[in-house]
């Protein structure tokens, strides 16, 4: 241990511009010092407690095991609330280099956000410390609305619990924002999420837009009640009062308010304070004859967890090309590929898909499919809804389901010569932008083909054991894939099937691996065609596992 | 597979005189049409003429275009008369004719009369090309006519004037060829549209695909069967539509360029969709039948084959091997 704290002291010393005020010794657990680091700049070098975990030069998790702080700096960006700057270097198991690449980290950071003072192009949210509120926490997702909020408006809001769930070492409390309503309880803004999130039950909590953020130096949010005085009006505090005054039998529960402030021109961001109910950080006082409604500074404020969950954020990680995502979608056929692209789809960013599908669900489906166990023999169509539901909270299927998938079926293929009939299905699905077809019944392939539909229509299907996927999108679709399976073109085994018990209709044998692979590949590809805005063909994706795995996408 | 042999029997699958009823319908239809035009526009308009694939011998009987050009007298509209007029005059007449029998649509350069379907569900499909003559009288001499551009069309601008052309030209240019060197160029043209009908509103004009195919006899050695000319001409049509100065002058007037009627990307797309269809068929001889399928109303089926292998005297159905 000695040799290490002696290597600390000699790198450190060895580092141009740095240098030792208060060598590293070891303490109970962490190695500790004090430097000061020197750049151009600067009047006079900036001085830093370093303190160094027994991991490193290995990081914790994603946090790095060396710390150097410096109260004098919380004012700036880019600093922890223990007064630590927030540095993320290279990976090194060297200690030497890595102590390098973090002073290295350390004189970047002067530079940019001391000397400089660079603001980021990205917003940076206000600070708040994750507390439990009476044993738990409390998290809130709010969306953006169509509505503009004035500075000092107050009233309601609707909220959702989602679930309960564990924080760490503690619980969690999952909550969506629903409606804001004025004082008169009249709706100001809906807050759009999928149907089932909108049927949820909802509780009563409280709003005030402030406009601008409840913090100091825009970094540190408020952490006590009298930094709040200047900004609640008299008017605000009395709404407070008489909310308490009227939820008298509901002492001690937990009431949210939501504090909203813009964080640019148009976005606004909500934060939570968790308030319990007789219990408000408020008090009575007579000032010339008249009774005041005062705020009670000396406590201290519960923040509870808020997320904005729009959808630019919730999706601002990765999604697929907007002629998708704008997209009205039909899925026919949610089987495993089906299923697949759905769920792709909505995970990716689509939000209006729907689904034909007669089928039901049985617990042999869901190894290869995006069912779950849980649910049990269900339609295939509600199920999936269901599952999605779950994912995005921006789907929004508007037809489908058990019945009209039998309609739909019955009407096309009963009715193909039935001129007036078969024109209202064309328009009907016309209404789609983009069709994918992944039930694998040729009948409707052929049906399909013969209709003159404006939608960009996609027939997915795969040979047995996964050998091959084949996706069908032109003129020619039935033809190709006539083409492709039936013909001497694709070579894959048609004896080794699978053949349910009980069942005299076999199956292609295939896991949740294989399909899933080919089926990614396959909407990768269209999303590239959509992007680099060139022409869809159709395309054949080929195995070959006789050696290492190759995959093979070929256009027709 | 004999690909030579595939070849064959989709042009003769293809061929119009199997349509008979439906091409005696087009011809009718057309005529009609004609004869309006004459009652509406008497001695300001020539006599109209068929200038579509029939004219040149290169239909297919999947998809009739009939082309009636309508040669107008340069003052027919007044002497300061626009073509735009004249266009949208044409139009309007058409419209209010046959706007109760048909659909009645702007087209690039036509008008189109797609009819509504008759008692034997068949839809005729008329196009009407309005011209004009460029001077009073001038037509009888050079036959050439300028044509309006209604929207855009390739590189050429909505609204533009410039399309000044020679229908009869146009049809000579295959026709006045070498017997023998006229058949195998037709039979690639329609090859050519064949596959053309298997893409959803592909950009290439018919026209294009005519003079590109010209050109490839006129500009490289093409010899051999059916297959080996088709071959020599999509990897003329591949090696060539995305150079730098590549041309394709309208033997109706060579200032006129059709290279100009596809976008950059749209020439780049022929170019990778021939070099497809060379990979894929070079790799498995099938897929020739998905590029240049026969028209299966009048595929003759092989009798000697049975659908169905037999297994001991069985018949045995075919199994199905496509999943999801």
């Amino acid at each position: 241990m000695g040799d290490r704290v002696s290597e600390i002291n000699t790198v450190i010393e060895s580092i141009p511009d740095v240098k030792l005020i208060k060598p590293f010794v070891q303490g109970k657990f962490d190695i500790e010092g004090s430097i000061s680091v020197f750049v151009e700049g600067l009047e006079q070098a900036l001085n830093f407690d370093v303190s160094i975990s027994p991991q490193y030069p290995f990081k914790s998790h994603d946090t790095e095991t060396i710390k150097f702080s410096n109260d004098d700096l919380l004012e700036y960006k880019h600093i922890m609330g223990n007064g630590s700057i927030c540095i993320h270097t290279a990976h090194s198991p060297v200690l030497s280099e890595k102590l390098g690449y973090d002073i290295a980290s350390v004189k970047a950071w002067i530079k940019k956000y001391y000397i400089n003072k660079d603001t980021d192009t990205h917003y940076e949210h206000l600070i708040i410390s994750e507390k439990a509120f009476k044993g738990s926490h409390f998290a809130f997702f709010f969306n953006e609305v169509e509505y503009t909020f004035s500075k000092n408006q107050y009233g309601f809001v609707d909220y959702s619990t989602l679930s309960n769930g564990v924080f760490y070492k503690d619980k969690i409390n999952s909550n969506i924002v629903q409606t804001f309503y004025d004082r008169n309880k009249k709706i100001l803004a809906d807050v759009k999420w999928n149907f089932q999130l909108k049927a949820l039950s909802k509780s009563l909590g409280l709003f005030i837009f402030l406009k601008d953020a409840p913090s100091k130096n825009q970094r540190w949010v408020f952490d006590s009640w009298n930094e709040f005085e200047p900004l609640l009006s008299q008017d605000s505090l009395k709404f407070l009062h008489s909310i308490e005054k009227n939820a008298k039998k509901e002492k001690g529960k937990h009431l949210p308010l939501f504090v909203g402030y813009n964080i640019t021109d148009k976005e606004i961001h909500w934060q939570v304070i968790m308030l319990e109910i007789g219990n408000f950080p408020i008090y009575g006082e007579k000032v010339n004859q008249q009774w005041l409604t005062m705020i009670d500074g000396n406590r201290s404020i519960d923040w509870a967890m808020t997320r904005n969950c729009s959808y630019k954020y919730f999706f601002g990680r990765g999604r697929l090309n907007e002629k998708l995502t704008n997209s009205r979608i039909l899925i026919i056929g949610i089987g495993a590929i089906g299923s697949i692209v759905a769920k792709t789809l909505v995970r990716s960013g689509c939000t209006k898909v729907d689904f034909i599908d007669y089928d039901i669900k049985e617990p042999e489906n869901i190894c290869r499919s995006e069912y779950s166990f849980f649910t049990g023999i269900t339609n295939k169509t509600n199920d999936l809804i269901n599952e999605l539901c779950l994912i995005s909270p921006f789907f929004e299927p508007t037809k489908g389901g058990y019945e009209f998938s039998e309609a739909f079926d019955f009407l096309l293929k009963s009715h193909l010569t039935d001129t007036s009939i078969k024109e209202e299905i064309e328009k009907y699905l016309s209404e789609y932008d983009i069709i994918f077809d992944c039930s694998t019944d040729n009948d409707l392939l052929y049906v399909l083909s013969q209709l003159k539909i404006n939608s960009t229509l996609f027939n997915l299907s795969i040979s047995n054991h996964a050998k091959q996927l084949v996706c069908a999108n032109e003129q020619n679709r039935y033809e190709f894939i006539s083409t492709q399976f039936n013909g001497n073109v694709l070579e894959f085994d048609v004896d080794d099937l699978h053949n349910p018990t009980g069942c005299w209709n076999p199956t292609f044998k295939a896991s949740y691996n294989d399909i899933n692979t080919l089926v990614q590949l396959a909407i990768k590809h269209i999303n590239l065609r959509f992007e680099q805005d060139k022409a869809l063909r159709n395309f054949v994706i080929e195995t070959d596992d006789t050696d290492c795995l190759t995959i093979k996408l070929k256009e027709f | 597979m004999d690909k030579n042999l595939h070849l064959e029997s989709v042009i003769k699958t293809h061929q119009i005189t199997k349509e008979k009823t439906l091409l005696d319908k087009h011809i009718q239809k057309k005529n009609e049409v004609k004869e309006a035009l004459e009652e509406k526009y008497g001695s300001n308009l020539y006599s109209s003429f068929n200038s579509g694939s029939y004219a040149k011998n290169t239909a297919i009987n999947t998809k009739f275009d009939f082309d009636l050009v309508s040669p107008f007298k340069r003052n027919a509209f007044g002497s300061n008369g626009t073509l735009k007029e004249m266009y949208e005059n044409v139009y309007d007449f058409l419209y209010e004719k046959y706007k109760n029998v048909a659909e009645v649509k702007k087209q690039k350069v036509s008008i189109g009369l797609e009819f509504y379907a008759d008692s034997d569900g068949d839809k005729i499909k008329i196009d009407v090309v309005p011209g004009r003559e460029l001077n009073q009288d001038q037509y009888k001499d050079d036959e050439n006519l300028n044509l309006y551009v209604y929207y855009k069309y390739g590189n050429i601008d909505a609204g533009s004037e410039r399309i000044k052309t020679n229908v009869q030209s146009q049809i000579s240019n295959i026709k006045d060829r070498a017997d023998k060197e006229k058949d195998s160029i037709r039979k690639i043209i329609r090859l050519l549209k064949v596959w053309k009908n298997t893409k959803y509103n592909y950009p290439t004009k018919s026209f294009f695909l005519e003079l590109i195919t010209i050109k490839a006899f006129d500009n490289s050695t093409i010899t051999g069967n059916l297959w080996d000319k088709l071959k020599a001409v999509m990897e003329y049509i591949k090696d060539n539509v995305t150079n730098d100065g590549f041309t394709l002058k309208d033997p109706g007037n060579s200032s006129n360029d059709l290279a100009d009627t596809l976008t950059d990307g749209e020439k780049q797309q022929l170019a990778n969709d021939m070099k497809n269809m060379l990979d894929r068929i070079e790799e498995n001889d099938e897929n020739i039948k998905t590029y240049f399928p026969e028209n299966p109303k009048f595929k003759e089926e092989d009798k000697s084959k049975n659908k169905y292998s037999t297994n001991g005297g069985m018949p045995v159905p075919p199994p199905k091997l496509n999943f999801g």
